[in-house]
């Protein structure tokens, strides 16, 4: 698993980096975001995966988040890999913002053309996490995992799916409740076909109903300004209810004045980051 | 028209029957008040006259005294005069002879009536140099034994020990050692001179019992001996220790680095200071060998500092001149963690609190409304007495799933009329339950973050930096964070409680803060 790399910044200490390998999943080249913080020199560090949103690349959260200081300063670290294959050369996959490049959904897909290269749930929760523990110096067993919007859902599935695996989760405006959204439906009709009972394995909503596993503690911050909540496109209230019900410890925060930008996720990521340290500093 | 008049004449004779008994009742009154002003006159004549007879009698009694009185000092010049011309003759007399050169004649006529001039030499009168003689092996009389000042150390609460010496080489069979209570009146008018009491000793030293702690005694001693008593020694003061003071158990408070002991100084008299001493108890339960003092502490608390994660027991002497009391009964201080007790004074009408003082509860009872408008406390609260120390606390609160509450921390001086979290001197997490939902807010100025939590918190915990300006609350159980309030404390803030609907809240204090809780 050769990794190249592409860039590497001293930050807050530590070290942005960039790289770039040959998935096996995607079967294609991706790149992804690393930042190593000053106790990585010297020691293993817990990590941090963080999935972006519709249209974002490795590069819009280790630019515009801010999240360095805070990861240093609890010595994790941060990986943030693509939102879908790039390159694939796929018809149509270029035609929306809101599906195929930069929006993979998290998922893998089932239909044609997308079911050989879209396979973003796999790379996230298999690939991803061996090439980086091979690499760098981690504790394998101490990961997290968190995302904003499309990257929210995705992160919350992965929890869900996988009890235990993943010490922490957060989200920043997540899509709760995909399969009762427009971006949701447009997304799993096109990778996973119109069997709907099949779409239920990727919403958290549906997934918190039927959760058993290690108690979790899930951290949602949602700006109430933001145009896509009001869109129906988020829809929280769904999982909150479920979680209530099934007792599943979610703290979910509405912030007044604050919209689906950067800059929302900028305000909070020091937050997030402590709750993720909390569990893999434990 | 009949019928008209009939009625009129009916009404005309009813009017004059009712003339008439008006003027029967108007007579009956005059009468009666007639007869009352004769009552009365009659009377006043009786006490004027009863009066009169009394002025009468005194002033004649007066006028007598006055008049014997008068013919006392008469007779009394008199005789007073009549001895001034003798004195003044008798003088003359003794002038004029004196002036005579022969003083013999002088001697002579002054003392015709008693001696004769010529000597006699009766025999010399020696007797009392012959009892001079006698006594020479006898013992003098004792002089004034020397009463020492008192010793350190040498009185308790109810004893003095009293030491004195002799001034030479007297001899003495025995000491008579006489004491009483030096009380502030017999300071000023020397009228009611306590009680002096009186012990015979053949020492040089006593110890007198029964007194009173901290108490001022005057004593003396006099030294007697076969030829009589001595004069008294000179007066010294003396005090009893004072009796021990006894701690405040529930207004005791402490913190893993700090404890602020309170005490009741447990004498009626002021005392000098108070020395509080602390020795620590190993885990086992032993008290440690080595025990620290805090002396000269004037008022009745002390603020100590302690090492983290240990346990404590610590006592409390008063002290005055005559020294320390013997040690309060002890209190056990455990540094784990911040402790404290509600404040009973802060505690809204409407709740009661648990005996080991750790509940409170607020019941369906309704009061009596002219209580609910003397104490102008909107809120059913009540605050906790935590120390003032500015570092890091942890305490947990745990709740019943159907109660109203609000918990945090509030300025000692916050508005006791209004609700917590409604000013800026408040900072709670506030918990309401409608039609079966919970809902929360974190409330400060009346403002809270829109928030929902999924799991209810029934044990809260609440952490309190004060360096870093943070009030955090957290779900025990999950060790999940709720939220954190970011604020200058800039005074010392006191934990608070109240209930919003009948219930009970548990306070849990002494724990040691979680890791998570001060990342």
């Amino acid at each position: 698993m050769a990794l190249t790399q592409v860039s590497s910044n001293k930050c807050a200490g530590g070290l942005q980096k960039v790289f770039e390998h040959e998935s096996v999943e995607l079967k294609c080249k991706m790149k992804f975001a690393v930042y190593l913080p000053p106790k990585a020199e010297t020691d293993k560090c817990p990590v941090l995966y963080w999935l972006s949103g519709l249209t974002c690349t490795e590069q819009n959260f280790i630019t515009k988040a801010g999240s360095q200081l805070a990861a240093a300063e609890h010595g994790l670290i941060i990986v943030a890999p693509d939102t879908s294959p790039r390159g694939c050369g796929i018809e149509g996959e270029d035609e929306s913002w809101d599906f195929g490049t930069g929006a993979g959904f998290y998922v893998d897909a089932t239909q044609d053309p997308w079911k050989t290269n879209y396979r973003m749930y796999s790379y996230v929760t298999e690939e991803l996490p061996k090439l980086i523990n091979a690499n760098f110096p981690t504790h394998p067993d101490r990961i997290s995992i968190s995302g904003h919007s499309m990257g929210g859902h995705g992160a919350l599935i992965c929890a869900l799916k996988n009890p235990g695996k993943y010490k922490a989760v957060s989200a920043f405006a997540p899509i709760c409740n995909p399969m009762q959204c427009p971006w949701g439906q447009k997304a799993f009709a096109g990778y996973l076909g119109s069997d709907r009972s099949t779409w239920e394995a990727f919403d958290a909503t549906v997934l918190a109903a039927s959760y058993s596993g290690p108690q979790l503690d899930i951290l949602i911050d949602q700006g109430r300004d933001d145009q896509f909540l009001s869109a129906s496109q988020l829809l929280p209230d769904n999982l909150i209810a479920v979680c209530s019900e099934k007792k599943i410890p979610v703290v979910f925060r509405l912030q007044p004045g604050y919209d689906h930008s950067y800059f929302f996720i900028y305000s909070f990521i020091s937050d997030h980051i402590k709750h993720h340290a909390k569990y893999l500093n434990a | 028209m009949t019928s008209i008049r009939n009625r009129l004449q009916d009404k005309v004779a009813e009017m004059e029957n009712v003339a008439g008994h008006l003027e029967e009742i108007f007579l009956t009154v005059e009468e009666n008040f007639g007869r009352q002003e004769q009552h009365l006159e009659q009377h006043h004549n009786d006490v004027l006259q009863t009066l009169s007879q009394r002025h009468n009698e005194r002033a004649a009694g007066l006028v007598e005294e006055k008049k014997s009185k008068m013919e006392a000092l008469y007779s009394q010049l008199l005789s007073c005069g009549q001895a001034l011309d003798a004195s003044k003759e008798l003088i003359e007399t003794a002038q004029e002879i004196y002036r005579t050169p022969d003083k013999r004649v002088f001697l002579k006529v002054a003392l015709t009536l008693s001696t004769k001039l010529d000597f006699e030499t009766p025999p010399a009168d020696l007797s009392d140099v012959k009892t001079m003689m006698d006594s020479v092996n006898a013992v003098p009389a004792p002089s004034a034994p020397v009463i020492n000042p008192q010793m350190s150390n040498s009185a308790t609460q109810t004893s003095l020990r009293v030491c004195w010496s002799l001034f030479s080489d007297d001899t003495v069979e025995y000491y008579d050692l006489y004491y009483r209570p030096v009380l502030e009146d017999t300071l000023a008018d020397g009228f009611c001179q306590p009680h002096v009491s009186t012990v015979k000793v053949k020492e040089t030293h006593c110890t007198v019992t029964d007194l009173l702690p901290n108490a001022q005694y005057e004593l003396w001693v006099t030294a007697t001996n076969t030829t009589g008593i001595s004069p008294a020694s000179e007066k010294a003061l003396y005090m009893t220790v004072p009796s021990p003071p006894v701690i405040k158990q529930r207004e005791c408070t402490s913190c893993p680095d700090a404890a602020l002991i309170r005490w009741e100084s447990g004498n009626t008299n002021p005392v000098d200071s108070y020395t509080v001493e602390l020795s620590e108890m190993d885990t086992d339960g032993t008290q440690s060998s080595i025990t620290e003092s805090i002396v000269a502490v004037p008022t009745c608390q002390c603020l100590i500092q302690l090492l983290s994660g240990r346990r404590y027991l610590i006592c409390v002497r008063a002290v005055n001149i005559g020294g320390p009391s013997d040690k309060s009964d002890p209190v056990y201080i455990s540094t784990s963690g911040t402790f404290f007790y509600f404040l009973e004074e802060t505690a809204h009408p409407c709740l009661s609190i648990s005996e080991d003082g750790f509940t409170i509860f607020y019941g369906d009872e309704e009061l009596p409304i002219s209580q609910c408008f003397d104490f102008a406390f909107r809120c059913v609260a009540i605050l906790g007495d935590l120390i003032p120390v500015r570092a890091r606390h942890y305490w947990e609160v745990e709740v019943d799933e159907g109660t109203e509450f609000r918990i945090g921390v509030a300025y000692e001086d916050t508005e006791r009329n209004s609700y917590l979290g409604v000013n800026g001197s408040s900072w709670c997490m506030r918990h309401i339950l409608s039609s079966s939902r919970h809902k929360y807010e974190f409330l400060h100025n009346g403002w809270s973050p829109d928030l929902r939590i999924t799991v209810h918190p029934v044990r809260i915990g609440v952490a309190l930096d004060y360096d870093r300006g943070t009030l955090s609350f957290f779900n025990v159980n999950l060790e999940q964070h709720l939220h954190t309030f970011q604020c200058h404390f800039r005074n010392s803030v006191q934990p608070c409680f109240s209930l919003d609907n009948p219930g009970s809240l548990t306070v849990h204090n002494g724990i040691e803060a979680p890791e998570y809780t001060f990342i």
